[in-house]
Protein backbone atom coordinates (compact mmCIF):
# COMPACT_ATOMS: atom_id res chain seq x y z
CA UNK A 1 0.00 0.00 0.00
CA UNK A 2 2.60 2.20 1.40
CA UNK A 3 4.72 1.59 -1.46
CA UNK A 4 2.08 2.17 -4.45
CA UNK A 5 1.50 5.52 -3.05
CA UNK A 6 5.30 6.07 -2.74
CA UNK A 7 5.67 5.06 -6.60
CA UNK A 8 2.76 7.18 -7.58
CA UNK A 9 4.64 9.92 -5.73
CA UNK A 10 7.62 9.69 -7.90
CA UNK A 11 5.76 9.68 -11.43
CA UNK A 12 3.63 12.45 -10.14
CA UNK A 13 6.30 14.68 -9.17
CA UNK A 14 8.64 14.17 -11.93
CA UNK A 15 5.10 14.63 -14.40
CA UNK A 16 4.66 18.07 -12.26
CA UNK A 17 8.15 19.26 -13.13
CA UNK A 18 7.71 19.01 -16.57
CA UNK A 19 4.53 21.23 -16.46
CA UNK A 20 6.37 23.98 -14.28
CA UNK A 21 5.94 26.72 -16.59
CA UNK A 22 2.14 26.23 -16.35
CA UNK A 23 2.32 25.74 -12.72
CA UNK A 24 3.47 29.17 -11.94
CA UNK A 25 0.12 30.07 -14.14
CA UNK A 26 -2.12 28.40 -11.69
CA UNK A 27 -0.31 29.50 -8.82
CA UNK A 28 -1.48 33.13 -9.84
CA UNK A 29 -5.23 31.97 -9.29
CA UNK A 30 -4.62 31.18 -5.14
CA UNK A 31 -2.11 34.58 -5.60
CA UNK A 32 -4.54 37.61 -7.26
CA UNK A 33 -7.81 37.14 -4.80
CA UNK A 34 -6.26 36.95 -1.21
CA UNK A 35 -3.88 40.50 -2.61
CA UNK A 36 -6.94 42.25 -3.74
CA UNK A 37 -9.04 41.06 -0.72
CA UNK A 38 -6.54 42.81 1.47
CA UNK A 39 -6.55 45.83 -0.65
CA UNK A 40 -9.92 46.28 -0.16
CA UNK A 41 -9.78 46.08 3.81
CA UNK A 42 -6.78 47.41 4.58
CA UNK A 43 -7.67 50.55 2.33
CA UNK A 44 -11.27 50.72 4.45
CA UNK A 45 -9.46 49.92 7.67
CA UNK A 46 -7.16 52.61 7.24
CA UNK A 47 -9.78 55.49 6.06
CA UNK A 48 -11.65 54.31 9.57
CA UNK A 49 -8.69 53.49 11.77
CA UNK A 50 -10.46 49.64 12.38
CA UNK A 51 -13.48 47.79 11.41
CA UNK A 52 -14.86 45.79 14.53
CA UNK A 53 -11.80 46.01 16.07
CA UNK A 54 -9.67 44.87 12.86
CA UNK A 55 -6.51 47.23 12.22
CA UNK A 56 -4.93 47.31 8.39
CA UNK A 57 -1.56 45.09 10.15
CA UNK A 58 -4.42 42.72 11.70
CA UNK A 59 -5.83 42.08 7.67
CA UNK A 60 -2.12 42.00 6.52
CA UNK A 61 -1.20 39.12 9.03
CA UNK A 62 -4.42 37.95 8.23
CA UNK A 63 -4.13 37.48 4.19
CA UNK A 64 -0.43 36.58 4.48
CA UNK A 65 -1.17 33.50 6.34
CA UNK A 66 -4.17 32.44 4.02
CA UNK A 67 -1.81 32.57 1.25
CA UNK A 68 -0.31 29.97 2.52
CA UNK A 69 -3.13 27.85 4.15
CA UNK A 70 -5.52 28.50 1.06
CA UNK A 71 -3.19 26.36 -1.00
CA UNK A 72 -2.36 23.56 1.64
CA UNK A 73 -5.76 23.04 1.77
CA UNK A 74 -7.24 23.46 -1.19
CA UNK A 75 -8.31 20.55 -3.79
CA UNK A 76 -8.04 20.32 -7.80
CA UNK A 77 -9.79 17.55 -8.26
CA UNK A 78 -12.60 18.67 -10.42
CA UNK A 79 -9.84 19.74 -12.42
CA UNK A 80 -7.44 17.14 -13.14
CA UNK A 81 -10.63 14.64 -12.37
CA UNK A 82 -13.66 16.00 -13.85
CA UNK A 83 -12.83 15.54 -17.75
CA UNK A 84 -11.66 11.88 -17.16
CA UNK A 85 -15.65 11.19 -16.38
CA UNK A 86 -16.90 13.36 -19.17
CA UNK A 87 -14.81 11.75 -21.80
CA UNK A 88 -14.98 8.71 -20.76
CA UNK A 89 -10.94 7.98 -20.03
CA UNK A 90 -11.54 7.22 -16.90
CA UNK A 91 -12.68 3.45 -17.76
CA UNK A 92 -8.37 3.29 -18.82
CA UNK A 93 -7.74 3.69 -15.00
CA UNK A 94 -10.66 1.20 -13.66
CA UNK A 95 -8.53 -1.42 -15.48
CA UNK A 96 -5.59 -1.03 -12.64
CA UNK A 97 -5.82 -2.38 -9.31
CA UNK A 98 -5.50 1.11 -7.66
CA UNK A 99 -8.53 3.72 -6.66
CA UNK A 100 -8.00 6.51 -9.52
CA UNK A 101 -9.54 9.19 -6.98
CA UNK A 102 -8.33 7.76 -3.34
CA UNK A 103 -4.57 6.38 -4.75
CA UNK A 104 -3.88 8.94 -7.80
CA UNK A 105 -5.90 11.78 -8.03
CA UNK A 106 -4.72 11.99 -4.41
CA UNK A 107 -1.16 11.75 -4.72
CA UNK A 108 -1.27 13.67 -7.91
CA UNK A 109 -2.79 16.53 -5.58
CA UNK A 110 -0.15 16.11 -3.56
CA UNK A 111 2.46 16.50 -5.61
CA UNK A 112 0.75 19.55 -7.27
CA UNK A 113 0.33 21.29 -3.69
CA UNK A 114 4.22 20.84 -2.71
CA UNK A 115 5.31 22.49 -5.98
CA UNK A 116 2.74 25.32 -5.66
CA UNK A 117 4.22 26.05 -2.44
CA UNK A 118 8.14 25.72 -3.65
CA UNK A 119 6.61 28.79 -5.96
CA UNK A 120 5.24 30.23 -3.63
CA UNK A 121 8.22 30.57 -1.28
CA UNK A 122 9.81 33.90 -3.47
CA UNK A 123 6.83 35.45 -4.15
CA UNK A 124 5.44 35.38 -0.20
CA UNK A 125 8.74 36.51 0.94
CA UNK A 126 8.78 39.36 -1.73
CA UNK A 127 5.00 40.21 -0.08
CA UNK A 128 6.63 39.71 3.43
CA UNK A 129 9.15 42.73 2.95
CA UNK A 130 6.15 45.00 1.29
CA UNK A 131 3.65 44.44 3.57
CA UNK A 132 5.52 43.68 6.58
CA UNK A 133 3.06 41.40 8.31
CA UNK A 134 3.53 40.98 12.32
CA UNK A 135 2.88 37.48 13.11
CA UNK A 136 2.80 36.33 16.99
CA UNK A 137 3.24 32.77 15.72
CA UNK A 138 4.60 30.17 18.55
CA UNK A 139 6.08 26.48 18.26
CA UNK A 140 2.49 24.95 19.74
CA UNK A 141 0.68 26.71 17.42
CA UNK A 142 2.68 25.47 14.34
CA UNK A 143 2.25 21.83 15.97
CA UNK A 144 -1.40 22.11 16.26
CA UNK A 145 -1.41 23.30 12.44
CA UNK A 146 0.18 20.68 10.87
CA UNK A 147 -3.10 18.06 11.95
CA UNK A 148 -5.32 20.93 11.18
CA UNK A 149 -4.33 21.43 7.47
CA UNK A 150 -3.77 18.27 7.14
CA UNK A 151 -7.38 17.71 7.92
CA UNK A 152 -8.99 20.69 6.24
CA UNK A 153 -7.09 18.99 2.97
CA UNK A 154 -8.56 15.88 3.14
CA UNK A 155 -11.41 17.84 4.28
CA UNK A 156 -11.78 19.47 0.91
CA UNK A 157 -10.26 17.04 -1.35
CA UNK A 158 -13.30 14.41 -0.05
CA UNK A 159 -15.90 17.59 -0.28
CA UNK A 160 -14.06 18.17 -3.99
CA UNK A 161 -14.17 14.46 -5.16
CA UNK A 162 -17.91 13.82 -4.06
CA UNK A 163 -18.63 16.74 -6.03
CA UNK A 164 -16.63 15.82 -9.27
CA UNK A 165 -18.69 12.37 -8.99
CA UNK A 166 -21.66 14.52 -9.75
CA UNK A 167 -20.30 13.97 -13.19
CA UNK A 168 -21.48 10.63 -13.57
CA UNK A 169 -24.92 12.06 -13.40
CA UNK A 170 -24.70 15.41 -15.61
CA UNK A 171 -22.10 15.75 -18.00
CA UNK A 172 -20.41 19.02 -17.14
CA UNK A 173 -19.97 19.76 -13.38
CA UNK A 174 -18.27 23.31 -13.98
CA UNK A 175 -21.33 25.53 -12.78
CA UNK A 176 -21.36 23.19 -9.81
CA UNK A 177 -18.10 23.60 -8.87
CA UNK A 178 -18.48 27.83 -9.39
CA UNK A 179 -21.23 27.48 -7.03
CA UNK A 180 -19.25 25.76 -4.65
CA UNK A 181 -16.26 27.72 -4.52
CA UNK A 182 -18.33 30.88 -4.44
CA UNK A 183 -19.83 29.72 -0.90
CA UNK A 184 -16.67 28.67 0.22
CA UNK A 185 -15.24 32.34 -0.81
CA UNK A 186 -17.95 34.17 1.74
CA UNK A 187 -17.65 31.41 4.44
CA UNK A 188 -14.71 29.78 4.68
CA UNK A 189 -12.93 33.40 5.27
CA UNK A 190 -11.43 33.89 2.34
CA UNK A 191 -13.26 36.97 1.15
CA UNK A 192 -13.12 38.81 4.46
CA UNK A 193 -12.40 37.45 8.21
CA UNK A 194 -15.33 35.36 9.13
CA UNK A 195 -15.97 37.29 12.44
CA UNK A 196 -16.79 40.54 10.32
CA UNK A 197 -19.89 38.81 8.21
CA UNK A 198 -23.04 39.67 9.06
CA UNK A 199 -24.79 37.81 11.97
CA UNK A 200 -27.00 35.75 10.07
CA UNK A 201 -23.95 34.10 7.67
CA UNK A 202 -21.83 34.20 10.89
CA UNK A 203 -23.66 31.49 12.26
CA UNK A 204 -24.49 29.59 9.17
CA UNK A 205 -20.32 29.69 8.58
CA UNK A 206 -20.03 28.15 12.33
CA UNK A 207 -22.24 25.46 11.63
CA UNK A 208 -21.00 24.61 7.81
CA UNK A 209 -17.58 22.67 7.13
CA UNK A 210 -16.09 25.60 5.18
CA UNK A 211 -14.40 27.10 7.88
CA UNK A 212 -13.30 24.05 9.41
CA UNK A 213 -11.03 23.96 5.66
CA UNK A 214 -9.45 27.36 5.67
CA UNK A 215 -10.89 30.22 8.57
CA UNK A 216 -9.70 27.60 11.73
CA UNK A 217 -5.97 27.35 10.48
CA UNK A 218 -5.46 30.70 9.61
CA UNK A 219 -6.78 31.83 13.10
CA UNK A 220 -4.60 29.17 14.88
CA UNK A 221 -1.62 30.16 13.17
CA UNK A 222 -2.82 33.43 14.32
CA UNK A 223 -2.47 32.17 17.43
CA UNK A 224 -6.24 33.73 17.65
CA UNK A 225 -7.35 30.32 19.62
CA UNK A 226 -7.57 28.63 22.84
CA UNK A 227 -6.31 25.37 23.16
CA UNK A 228 -9.63 24.26 23.79
CA UNK A 229 -11.55 25.93 21.05
CA UNK A 230 -8.63 24.12 18.86
CA UNK A 231 -8.93 20.86 19.76
CA UNK A 232 -12.56 20.94 19.36
CA UNK A 233 -12.35 22.38 16.22
CA UNK A 234 -9.83 19.36 15.30
CA UNK A 235 -12.23 17.26 16.54
CA UNK A 236 -14.95 18.32 14.14
CA UNK A 237 -12.46 18.12 11.15
CA UNK A 238 -11.99 14.25 11.95
CA UNK A 239 -16.10 13.94 12.43
CA UNK A 240 -16.84 15.90 9.23
CA UNK A 241 -14.08 14.07 7.36
CA UNK A 242 -15.51 10.86 7.67
CA UNK A 243 -18.62 12.26 7.19
CA UNK A 244 -17.34 13.13 3.78
CA UNK A 245 -15.41 10.18 3.42
CA UNK A 246 -18.57 7.77 3.57
CA UNK A 247 -20.74 10.12 1.38
CA UNK A 248 -17.98 10.15 -1.54
CA UNK A 249 -17.77 6.30 -0.99
CA UNK A 250 -21.36 5.88 -1.55
CA UNK A 251 -21.65 8.65 -4.82
CA UNK A 252 -18.81 6.71 -6.17
CA UNK A 253 -20.22 3.33 -6.04
CA UNK A 254 -23.61 4.35 -7.50
CA UNK A 255 -21.68 6.38 -10.01
CA UNK A 256 -19.84 3.77 -11.12
CA UNK A 257 -23.02 1.71 -11.69
CA UNK A 258 -24.17 4.61 -13.93
CA UNK A 259 -21.05 5.17 -15.39
CA UNK A 260 -20.51 1.46 -16.88
CA UNK A 261 -24.30 1.62 -17.75
CA UNK A 262 -23.61 4.32 -20.16
CA UNK A 263 -19.97 3.92 -21.19
CA UNK A 264 -20.21 0.43 -22.26
CA UNK B 1 -22.04 42.29 -45.00
CA UNK B 2 -20.84 38.69 -45.47
CA UNK B 3 -18.97 38.69 -42.03
CA UNK B 4 -22.78 39.13 -40.68
CA UNK B 5 -23.84 36.42 -42.61
CA UNK B 6 -20.78 34.06 -41.14
CA UNK B 7 -21.57 35.02 -37.80
CA UNK B 8 -25.34 34.36 -38.16
CA UNK B 9 -24.30 30.67 -39.57
CA UNK B 10 -22.09 30.35 -36.64
CA UNK B 11 -24.67 31.59 -34.34
CA UNK B 12 -27.01 29.16 -35.66
CA UNK B 13 -24.75 26.24 -35.08
CA UNK B 14 -23.47 26.88 -31.69
CA UNK B 15 -27.14 27.14 -30.57
CA UNK B 16 -27.96 24.13 -32.21
CA UNK B 17 -25.09 22.99 -30.07
CA UNK B 18 -26.10 24.16 -26.77
CA UNK B 19 -29.82 23.47 -27.57
CA UNK B 20 -28.80 19.48 -27.29
CA UNK B 21 -27.64 20.50 -23.28
CA UNK B 22 -30.67 22.66 -22.56
CA UNK B 23 -30.75 21.03 -18.66
CA UNK B 24 -26.94 22.76 -18.65
CA UNK B 25 -27.43 26.11 -20.01
CA UNK B 26 -30.77 26.39 -17.60
CA UNK B 27 -28.84 24.95 -14.42
CA UNK B 28 -26.20 27.94 -15.76
CA UNK B 29 -28.78 30.40 -16.03
CA UNK B 30 -29.71 29.60 -12.43
CA UNK B 31 -26.26 29.63 -10.88
CA UNK B 32 -25.79 33.14 -12.60
CA UNK B 33 -28.78 34.45 -10.63
CA UNK B 34 -27.60 32.79 -7.27
CA UNK B 35 -23.87 33.75 -8.31
CA UNK B 36 -24.70 37.67 -9.04
CA UNK B 37 -26.81 37.71 -5.91
CA UNK B 38 -23.80 36.20 -3.96
CA UNK B 39 -21.70 38.97 -5.44
CA UNK B 40 -24.03 41.50 -4.23
CA UNK B 41 -23.87 40.45 -1.10
CA UNK B 42 -19.95 39.90 -0.73
CA UNK B 43 -20.81 44.41 -2.03
CA UNK B 44 -23.41 44.50 0.81
CA UNK B 45 -20.38 42.87 3.37
CA UNK B 46 -18.35 45.95 2.24
CA UNK B 47 -20.61 48.55 2.58
CA UNK B 48 -21.94 47.33 5.96
CA UNK B 49 -18.52 48.43 7.55
CA UNK B 50 -17.70 51.58 5.21
CA UNK B 51 -19.36 54.55 3.27
CA UNK B 52 -17.01 54.54 1.09
CA UNK B 53 -14.19 52.73 -0.65
CA UNK B 54 -11.27 54.52 -2.41
CA UNK B 55 -14.07 57.19 -2.83
CA UNK B 56 -16.61 54.88 -4.83
CA UNK B 57 -20.09 54.65 -3.07
CA UNK B 58 -22.07 51.32 -3.50
CA UNK B 59 -24.00 52.24 -6.36
CA UNK B 60 -20.98 52.90 -8.57
CA UNK B 61 -19.44 49.85 -7.35
CA UNK B 62 -22.67 47.84 -8.70
CA UNK B 63 -22.28 49.79 -12.31
CA UNK B 64 -18.39 48.47 -12.11
CA UNK B 65 -19.48 44.93 -10.88
CA UNK B 66 -21.83 45.29 -14.32
CA UNK B 67 -18.77 46.10 -16.79
CA UNK B 68 -16.66 43.53 -15.03
CA UNK B 69 -19.26 41.15 -15.73
CA UNK B 70 -19.62 42.00 -19.03
CA UNK B 71 -16.08 41.30 -19.97
CA UNK B 72 -16.43 38.20 -18.38
CA UNK B 73 -19.41 37.54 -20.35
CA UNK B 74 -16.96 38.28 -23.55
CA UNK B 75 -14.54 36.53 -21.96
CA UNK B 76 -16.82 32.88 -21.29
CA UNK B 77 -18.55 33.36 -24.60
CA UNK B 78 -15.95 33.33 -26.77
CA UNK B 79 -12.34 33.81 -25.65
CA UNK B 80 -12.03 30.67 -23.24
CA UNK B 81 -14.01 28.19 -25.69
CA UNK B 82 -12.07 29.42 -28.59
CA UNK B 83 -8.55 29.09 -27.02
CA UNK B 84 -9.68 25.64 -26.17
CA UNK B 85 -10.44 24.51 -29.80
CA UNK B 86 -7.33 26.82 -30.76
CA UNK B 87 -4.69 24.67 -28.16
CA UNK B 88 -6.66 21.46 -29.54
CA UNK B 89 -6.23 22.48 -33.10
CA UNK B 90 -2.32 24.14 -32.45
CA UNK B 91 -2.24 20.31 -31.51
CA UNK B 92 -3.12 18.02 -33.14
CA UNK B 93 -3.03 20.34 -36.57
CA UNK B 94 -6.42 20.31 -37.20
CA UNK B 95 -5.87 24.24 -37.31
CA UNK B 96 -4.53 23.86 -41.32
CA UNK B 97 -8.62 23.33 -42.22
CA UNK B 98 -8.99 26.99 -40.37
CA UNK B 99 -6.55 28.71 -42.80
CA UNK B 100 -8.02 26.49 -45.60
CA UNK B 101 -11.11 28.48 -45.74
CA UNK B 102 -11.24 31.32 -47.68
CA UNK B 103 -12.42 33.84 -44.25
CA UNK B 104 -10.21 36.25 -42.32
CA UNK B 105 -8.74 33.35 -39.90
CA UNK B 106 -8.42 35.76 -37.06
CA UNK B 107 -12.62 36.44 -37.78
CA UNK B 108 -13.15 32.51 -37.40
CA UNK B 109 -10.83 31.38 -34.85
CA UNK B 110 -12.58 33.86 -32.76
CA UNK B 111 -16.06 33.10 -33.40
CA UNK B 112 -16.71 29.16 -34.11
CA UNK B 113 -17.39 28.44 -30.83
CA UNK B 114 -19.56 30.76 -29.09
CA UNK B 115 -21.61 29.80 -25.50
CA UNK B 116 -24.74 31.49 -26.51
CA UNK B 117 -27.43 31.02 -23.53
CA UNK B 118 -24.44 33.35 -21.96
CA UNK B 119 -26.81 36.18 -23.81
CA UNK B 120 -28.65 35.72 -20.24
CA UNK B 121 -25.21 36.66 -18.34
CA UNK B 122 -25.48 40.15 -21.08
CA UNK B 123 -28.62 40.73 -19.48
CA UNK B 124 -27.43 40.60 -15.89
CA UNK B 125 -24.51 43.01 -16.49
CA UNK B 126 -26.56 45.40 -18.02
CA UNK B 127 -29.36 45.25 -15.41
CA UNK B 128 -26.39 45.38 -13.06
CA UNK B 129 -24.98 48.69 -14.69
CA UNK B 130 -28.22 50.59 -15.52
CA UNK B 131 -29.57 49.99 -11.25
CA UNK B 132 -25.79 51.26 -10.07
CA UNK B 133 -25.90 54.34 -12.91
CA UNK B 134 -29.87 55.26 -12.00
CA UNK B 135 -29.85 54.77 -8.46
CA UNK B 136 -27.66 56.86 -5.71
CA UNK B 137 -25.48 59.72 -6.64
CA UNK B 138 -24.32 58.36 -9.17
CA UNK B 139 -23.31 61.88 -11.12
CA UNK B 140 -24.43 61.71 -14.94
CA UNK B 141 -25.04 63.36 -18.34
CA UNK B 142 -25.44 62.20 -21.93
CA UNK B 143 -22.14 63.24 -23.00
CA UNK B 144 -20.74 61.14 -20.17
CA UNK B 145 -22.74 57.89 -20.81
CA UNK B 146 -21.56 57.93 -24.22
CA UNK B 147 -17.88 57.96 -23.07
CA UNK B 148 -18.72 55.51 -20.61
CA UNK B 149 -20.21 53.20 -23.37
CA UNK B 150 -17.53 53.86 -25.92
CA UNK B 151 -14.59 53.39 -23.11
CA UNK B 152 -16.42 49.91 -22.04
CA UNK B 153 -16.42 48.81 -25.97
CA UNK B 154 -12.44 49.68 -26.50
CA UNK B 155 -11.84 48.25 -23.28
CA UNK B 156 -13.22 45.29 -24.32
CA UNK B 157 -11.88 45.25 -27.69
CA UNK B 158 -8.03 46.05 -26.19
CA UNK B 159 -8.86 42.85 -24.10
CA UNK B 160 -9.84 41.20 -26.55
CA UNK B 161 -6.64 41.94 -28.94
CA UNK B 162 -4.46 41.04 -26.10
CA UNK B 163 -5.75 37.43 -26.14
CA UNK B 164 -5.57 37.35 -30.01
CA UNK B 165 -1.56 38.72 -29.48
CA UNK B 166 -1.02 36.21 -26.82
CA UNK B 167 -2.93 33.16 -28.51
CA UNK B 168 -0.80 34.36 -31.63
CA UNK B 169 2.68 33.87 -29.76
CA UNK B 170 2.13 30.39 -29.54
CA UNK B 171 3.18 30.07 -33.38
CA UNK B 172 6.59 31.36 -32.17
CA UNK B 173 6.78 29.34 -28.98
CA UNK B 174 5.10 26.21 -28.91
CA UNK B 175 4.77 26.28 -25.39
CA UNK B 176 2.67 29.34 -24.79
CA UNK B 177 -0.34 28.26 -24.63
CA UNK B 178 -0.93 28.78 -21.32
CA UNK B 179 -0.10 32.64 -21.10
CA UNK B 180 -4.49 32.68 -21.34
CA UNK B 181 -4.51 31.10 -17.84
CA UNK B 182 -3.28 34.66 -16.21
CA UNK B 183 -5.56 36.15 -18.26
CA UNK B 184 -8.15 34.47 -16.17
CA UNK B 185 -6.26 34.62 -12.87
CA UNK B 186 -6.06 38.27 -12.93
CA UNK B 187 -9.82 39.01 -13.92
CA UNK B 188 -10.86 39.02 -9.78
CA UNK B 189 -8.82 42.66 -9.88
CA UNK B 190 -11.48 44.20 -11.73
CA UNK B 191 -14.15 43.91 -9.72
CA UNK B 192 -13.09 46.99 -7.20
CA UNK B 193 -11.33 50.41 -8.36
CA UNK B 194 -8.12 49.77 -9.21
CA UNK B 195 -7.20 53.14 -7.09
CA UNK B 196 -7.81 50.38 -3.86
CA UNK B 197 -4.75 48.55 -4.87
CA UNK B 198 -1.54 48.73 -4.26
CA UNK B 199 1.01 50.77 -7.38
CA UNK B 200 2.48 47.40 -8.52
CA UNK B 201 -0.91 45.40 -8.72
CA UNK B 202 -2.25 49.04 -10.40
CA UNK B 203 0.37 49.30 -12.57
CA UNK B 204 0.46 45.21 -13.76
CA UNK B 205 -3.09 45.15 -14.42
CA UNK B 206 -3.14 48.73 -16.03
CA UNK B 207 -0.13 48.53 -18.58
CA UNK B 208 0.40 44.59 -18.45
CA UNK B 209 -3.10 42.67 -18.48
CA UNK B 210 -5.62 46.06 -19.01
CA UNK B 211 -8.00 44.67 -16.45
CA UNK B 212 -8.79 47.86 -14.60
CA UNK B 213 -8.77 49.81 -19.04
CA UNK B 214 -11.40 48.08 -19.26
CA UNK B 215 -12.94 48.02 -16.18
CA UNK B 216 -12.06 51.30 -14.07
CA UNK B 217 -11.34 53.45 -16.67
CA UNK B 218 -15.27 53.37 -17.97
CA UNK B 219 -16.61 54.11 -14.83
CA UNK B 220 -14.07 56.76 -14.04
CA UNK B 221 -15.77 58.62 -17.23
CA UNK B 222 -19.21 57.76 -16.17
CA UNK B 223 -18.20 60.01 -13.37
CA UNK B 224 -16.81 62.72 -15.13
CA UNK B 225 -13.25 62.06 -13.72
CA UNK B 226 -11.61 62.13 -16.66
CA UNK B 227 -10.54 64.97 -19.19
CA UNK B 228 -11.92 64.76 -22.82
CA UNK B 229 -7.97 64.20 -24.22
CA UNK B 230 -7.85 61.18 -21.78
CA UNK B 231 -11.06 59.45 -23.16
CA UNK B 232 -9.57 60.27 -26.58
CA UNK B 233 -6.20 58.97 -25.66
CA UNK B 234 -7.92 55.55 -24.20
CA UNK B 235 -10.42 55.34 -27.64
CA UNK B 236 -7.02 55.73 -29.69
CA UNK B 237 -5.34 52.84 -27.96
CA UNK B 238 -8.08 50.82 -28.06
CA UNK B 239 -8.15 51.14 -31.88
CA UNK B 240 -4.32 51.08 -32.05
CA UNK B 241 -4.35 47.59 -29.88
CA UNK B 242 -6.53 46.11 -32.70
CA UNK B 243 -4.84 47.17 -35.93
CA UNK B 244 -1.50 45.62 -34.17
CA UNK B 245 -3.06 42.52 -32.70
CA UNK B 246 -4.23 41.70 -36.52
CA UNK B 247 -0.78 42.15 -37.35
CA UNK B 248 0.59 39.86 -35.33
CA UNK B 249 -2.21 37.35 -36.12
CA UNK B 250 -0.81 37.56 -39.52
CA UNK B 251 2.71 37.52 -38.85
CA UNK B 252 2.22 34.42 -36.57
CA UNK B 253 0.19 32.79 -39.43
CA UNK B 254 2.99 32.93 -41.94
CA UNK B 255 4.98 31.17 -39.42
CA UNK B 256 2.08 28.47 -38.92
CA UNK B 257 3.85 25.08 -40.55
CA UNK B 258 1.29 22.70 -38.93
CA UNK B 259 1.82 19.61 -36.83
CA UNK B 260 -0.24 17.16 -39.13
CA UNK B 261 1.41 16.34 -42.27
Amino acid sequence: MFAIYKRLWLVNWAEQWQYRANLLMYLAFWLVSPIVYLAVWTTIANAQGSINGFTAPDFVAYYMMLLIVDIATSDITIHIFGYKIMDGSLSNELILPIHPVLMKVLVNNLAFKALQMMALAPIWLILYVLYQPVFAITVTHVLLAIPAIALGFMLQFFAGATITCIAFWTTRVWSISDFYSNIFRLLAGQFVPLALLPAFMQSASQVLPFRLALYFPVQLLLGKLSLEETLLDLGLQVVWCVILFVLFRLVWRAGLKKYAAVGA
Amino acid sequence: MYILKLFSTFLKVNLQQDLAYRADAIVNMVMSVIGTGWDLLGLSIIFANTKEIGGWGPSELIALMGVWRLVNVMMATIVWPNTEKFNTGVRDGSLDYTFLQPVNSQLLISITRMVVWRVFDFAIAVALIIAGMTSGNVITSPPLVAAFLALTFSGAAIIYSLWITLISFTFWFTKFDNSVTIMAALMDAGRYPAQVYPYWLRALITFIIPIAVATTVPLQALRGELMGWQIIGFLVIGAAAVFLSSRVWKAGVRRYSGASS
